[in-house]
């Protein structure tokens, strides 16, 4: 059975795109098929993580909210953009970066429920293992959809007082959609914090499983969203804890 | 229609759009839109320009869950479904003896459009025929033709939830080549079944079947019905609670026209059809079913509309005398359980 995978977090900042894109990474190197849809329509960016450029994107997830094409036509194979080893595959299905697409968009709205028939085209036309799906900070149509959909919501928070209070607000909306399963992972923490307290802390504080906790890190600062940072670092310590995130994902 | 605007509103027409009962009517609408058959009704041009394409799925759950596939908005003629409903406005106006002295409950076997009444008491055989709702609109209490209209217009919107029109072009068609409505009154009016305002009772009629409705719609019917005769989106109360036995029951023995002896033992859901392509089913305290698609087959019912009632009804086994096991559980389906793999 497919796994669907949302990735979000309350606020923006967090490093969600990228953490989605080591996350799904990660899966894919165990030789699974992952796709990854950017629903983040106002402000697309994960994208440039996979390697694909604007000038050769041709079909978008815009595309198809507008009824032109079905949802696997916009799905990219990028495993070869980020040397992914070990017989998975990688499909990225973007958001398009056109300021006249993000217009459209904005002014028209979209059926969410489209965006619901699409995943479930995607998962069966890729013949997909699991199903990452990058949104929008903050909580918005799409979010909702995404939460009551997801087998797993991984929540993004860093350890600061906006981002606690906001997580906490999507907890209890994920709650009232009897989501399946959540988890939590903190992100940015500085290296002189305990990070077991924090883990604990941040455990307590929501009732619920924190996956992994990732350090403010200047290594994958420096690789500026250029690539897919564990990929390109398999044995940093931050490559680690994704594949403990990895390993509770596909348990 | 009053719509509330909290967290547990949005989360639960959330809930509907991911339920795996929506998926489930996402690949019937899949498996049913390339079916081809059936002819769209052309006996007057406004519904002969219908496309036949259009096709939406909707189900109303009787706690208000709302599941739409397709093209549920499309706006539609209410045609012939508007007979089970004025039905029970009639048994409201004057109750059960008064109502069953003028027109019967049986099955006809005949098409729809039959001049056909009961040799012994000169009744119609029952409300669902042309004969048997010209007598039942008779009934309709009211001073004058625009009183009787909004009382009727009035009752469909406590079912419908919001505010509905009629269309102007399709009431004045099917005055003006009314001919064979207007021999039935006559009929009627000959054995004194039908009162003098027999030429306001045809309007009337004429105008209830003009009633513009959407797929939608015609699934908060059937739940208001399938919920005791209360709206189960704005809570008020449609139909009194005495009367909506006798409104499902027409429906189960003759709202498919001269389809409902097979409809009753293939399907077992009590529905009306219209030749405007609707179809609307009722499954008692669980959930009314809308489906739009113009369509028709040589008995009048939308082609579409009658396959997906049969796979709906087999499925989840709602055939009203079901009793066993059947291959998918409603609850579980509506509700998401987390054992049905609906990817």
């Amino acid at each position: 059975m497919p796994k669907v995978v949302s990735v979000h977090s309350y606020r923006g900042g967090t490093g969600k795109s990228n953490f989605t894109a080591n996350l799904a990474s990660t899966v894919a190197l165990k030789g699974q098929r992952v796709g990854v849809v950017d629903t983040d329509i106002q402000s697309p960016g994960i994208h440039n993580l996979f390697g694909l450029e604007p000038e050769t994107m041709g079909k978008t997830l815009n595309d198809y909210l507008w009824g032109r094409i079905p949802l696997e036509e916009a799905a990219y194979d990028v495993s070869a953009n980020i040397s992914l080893k070990g017989g998975g595959n990688l499909f990225l299905v973007p958001s398009s970066i056109k300021a006249d697409d993000i217009s459209r968009i904005l002014s028209e709205g979209y059926d969410v429920k489209l965006l619901n028939d699409g995943f479930r085209q995607l998962v069966r036309g890729l013949k997909l293992d699991y199903l990452f799906i990058d949104t929008h900070p903050g909580l918005s149509k799409e979010t909702f959809l995404t939460i009551a959909i997801s087998h797993i919501l991984v929540l993004i928070l860093r350890p600061d007082k906006q981002d606690y209070q906001g997580t906490a607000v999507t907890v209890d909306v994920a709650r009232q959609l009897k989501v399946r399963k959540m988890m939590l992972a903190v992100n940015k923490a500085l290296n002189k914090m305990d990070f077991d307290a924090l883990r604990q802390k941040v455990k307590a504080a929501y009732n619920a499983p924190v996956a992994g906790v990732f350090p403010l890190s200047e290594d994958i600062v420096q690789l500026a969203s250029n690539g897919v940072f564990c990929l390109q670092y398999p044995i940093h310590p931050v490559s680690q804890e994704f594949r403990k995130v990895a390993r509770q994902i596909m348990s | 229609m009053t719509t509330k605007h909290d967290l547990q509103s949005l989360a639960s027409s959330i809930q509907a759009v991911a339920s795996p009962f929506r998926t489930y009517l996402k690949n019937l609408h899949g498996k049913y839109r390339s079916l081809s058959g059936g002819a769209v009704a052309d006996y007057i041009p406004e519904l002969a320009s219908a496309d036949p394409n259009w096709f939406g799925i909707c189900a109303v759950t009787v706690d208000g869950q709302v599941f739409d596939v397709g093209d549920c908005d499309q706006l539609f003629t209410i045609q012939s479904i508007s007979k089970a409903f004025v039905y029970g406005l009639a048994l409201e106006d004057h109750g059960r003896d008064y109502v069953w002295s003028k027109v019967s409950v049986e099955p006809t076997g005949e098409a729809f459009n039959s001049i056909i009444l009961d040799e012994k008491t000169n009744r119609p055989y029952n409300p669902m025929v042309n004969a048997g709702a010209i007598a039942t609109t008779d009934l309709i209490k009211g001073q004058g033709g625009t009183e009787r209209l909004n009382r009727i217009l009035a009752m469909f919107q406590r079912y419908t939830g919001r505010t509905l029109d009629i269309n102007v072009p399709v009431f004045l068609s099917e005055k003006a080549s009314g001919y064979r409505n207007r021999a039935i009154a006559y009929l009627m009016l000959n054995f004194g079944m039908l009162s003098d305002r027999m030429e306001e009772t045809l309007d009337l009629y004429f105008q209830q079947c003009s009633i513009m409705v959407n797929g939608h719609d015609l699934a908060m019917m059937t739940a208001t019905l399938a919920n005791g005769g209360v709206n189960p989106i704005t809570g008020e109360r449609a139909i009194d609670e005495r009367y909506v036995q006798d409104v499902i029951s027409v429906m189960l023995t003759c709202g498919m026209y001269d389809y409902s002896g097979e409809w009753a033992y293939r399907v077992g859901m009590p529905a009306k059809s219209g030749v405007g392509g609707g179809v609307t089913a009722v499954v008692p305290q669980k959930l009314g079913i809308g489906v739009f698609s113009p369509p028709l087959d040589e008995k009048g019912n939308s082609v579409r509309g009658i396959q997906v009632c049969k796979d709906l009804a087999r499925d989840f086994g709602l055939h009203l005398f079901n009793v066993a096991k059947p291959e998918r559980d409603l609850t579980a389906w509506i509700d998401g359980d987390g054992a049905i793999d609906d990817w």
